[in-house]
């Protein structure tokens, strides 16, 4: 059942960022393991592209605890938003850890510092996972500029995001509002995959 | 970008991108330019990166501290990965405790009279034109002023060092130290008007975190930009800007 399901989501992914310079994800949290573990494998089958994965949802040694597979992923970039504020002090190399997710320029300047270093005629994505955990530590206000900001930069650069909203009561309005400033949004539900 | 009159030669570049974005251009050459913050805002650090930038494209530059002894400051560089400490050893960048001179002159190091501060002076500028020196950052001009006795001596002071700079060749960066959350130029509000430019270092407040902050406040003969933008340091990169965030600033 998982398999098919991660299929599912790698597949409808795919067709998704072929088509569109930014996606948003909206998903409820139970499909929230699936659905980073089809990113993954999507981004592990494709190792001419550039892909950097921010985390504001769980520290990086926590995802790759559960999916091991993606510490010999070499086209991934990680910024782990929220290994420093949950008190995890590690330090891991090519893991790019920042202090707080508070410190949204500070991300900002961090994925265009990498796509720098990367060859032009790459094909570049950037994951936010998610605008939901970055709302819980910053006003809903500041991360849509953020977030716009982002898309801005990343449209000019050609660039390709993908961002997750996972649903949570009392804060659709918020998310709501953020997803549609990407050209397409997947709506993840156990019944559509 | 803003547009600036000046040509290119007439204009001493950061090597800060985006700093240099938003003077048009960079500095112009010969400017004298207060760099104003409260501690840990990232003084020192912008102006060695300026310094040293300037030396790997031939510039010689010199660095009066008054506030950190050597071993600290050059410490605290050798986490950047601009520094290069052959820089210091070919010197192209000149590092100079202030404090030194002034005891080797047998001068009082903690309070200098009318006398003392016009040797200083003259020291500064022999060394400057000794070397030959592009780039000049006095780090601190409030550290130097607070040695004077009255507030006489320090305008005094202020405006004497204010015309040797103008007649040096160089161009120069004095560090100014003010209260944390005080948006006041200098300590003794006289420093601003001897200086060509003005780049204020502050920090506001997000959910408890403080955000550096970088805004060019005045700088004569450039268009320059006055926004207020967000500034990082990092061991990799040094000082660098990026647009600041300001939902409910």
């Amino acid at each position: 059942m998982v398999n098919i399901l991660i299929d599912g989501l790698m597949e409808r992914i795919s067709s998704a960022i072929a088509l569109n310079k930014s996606i948003g994800i909206l998903l409820p949290s139970q499909n929230y393991q699936e659905l980073i573990q089809a990113l993954f494998e999507r981004i592990k089958s494709k190792p001419d592209e550039a892909w950097i994965y921010v985390s504001v949802t769980k520290p990086f040694l926590n995802i790759s605890n559960q999916l091991p597979f993606i510490t010999e992923i070499k086209n991934i970039r990680f910024i782990d938003c929220i290994s420093r504020t949950a008190g995890i002090s590690n330090s891991t190399k090519n893991i790019i850890f920042i202090e707080s997710p508070t410190m949204l320029e500070k991300i900002g300047l961090e994925i265009m510092n990498i796509f720098k270093e990367v060859d032009p005629k790459t094909k570049k994505y950037l994951v936010i996972d998610s605008l939901t955990n970055l709302i819980i530590y910053n006003d809903p206000e500041i991360v849509t500029e953020f977030f716009h900001n982002i898309i801005n930069r990343t449209r000019a650069r050609d660039i390709n995001i993908i961002s997750l909203a996972i649903e949570e009561e009392g804060m659709e309005c918020y998310l709501n509002r953020l997803v549609n400033l990407n050209d397409k949004i997947l709506k993840i539900r156990d019944s559509f995959i | 970008m803003p547009e600036t009159q000046l040509k290119e030669d007439e204009l001493c570049e950061t090597g800060i991108e985006k700093l240099d974005e938003m003077l048009g251009g960079g500095i112009p050459t010969g400017s004298s330019v207060l760099v104003v913050g409260s501690s840990g805002s990232g003084k020192t650090t912008l102006c060695m990166q300026y310094l040293i930038n300037g030396a790997k494209k031939g510039e010689r530059g010199v660095f009066f501290t008054i506030t950190e002894p050597l071993f600290k400051l050059t410490k605290n560089l050798d986490t950047f990965s601009f520094y290069d400490k052959k820089l210091i050893e070919s010197g192209m960048v000149n590092l100079i405790d202030l404090r030194i001179i002034t005891e080797r002159l047998g001068l009082n190091t903690e309070k200098y009279t009318v006398e003392d501060a016009s040797a200083l002076l003259d020291i500064l500028k022999d060394i400057a034109d000794e070397l030959n020196v592009k780039r000049l950052v006095i780090d601190s001009i409030t550290a130097l002023c607070y040695r004077l006795q009255t507030p006489e001596m320090i305008r005094d002071f202020i405006f004497k060092l204010g015309s040797s700079l103008a007649a040096m060749n160089c161009t120069t960066l004095l560090t100014s130290e003010i209260p944390p959350c005080k948006f006041q130029y200098s300590q003794y509000g006289i420093e601003e008007f001897i200086s060509d430019g003005i780049l204020f270092l502050g920090d506001v407040e997000r959910k408890g975190d403080l955000i550096r902050t970088f805004q060019i406040v005045k700088m004569r003969g450039t268009a320059h930009d006055r926004t207020k933008t967000a500034m990082l340091i990092s061991t990799k990169n040094g000082v660098e800007l990026e647009t600041l965030l300001r939902s409910r600033e």
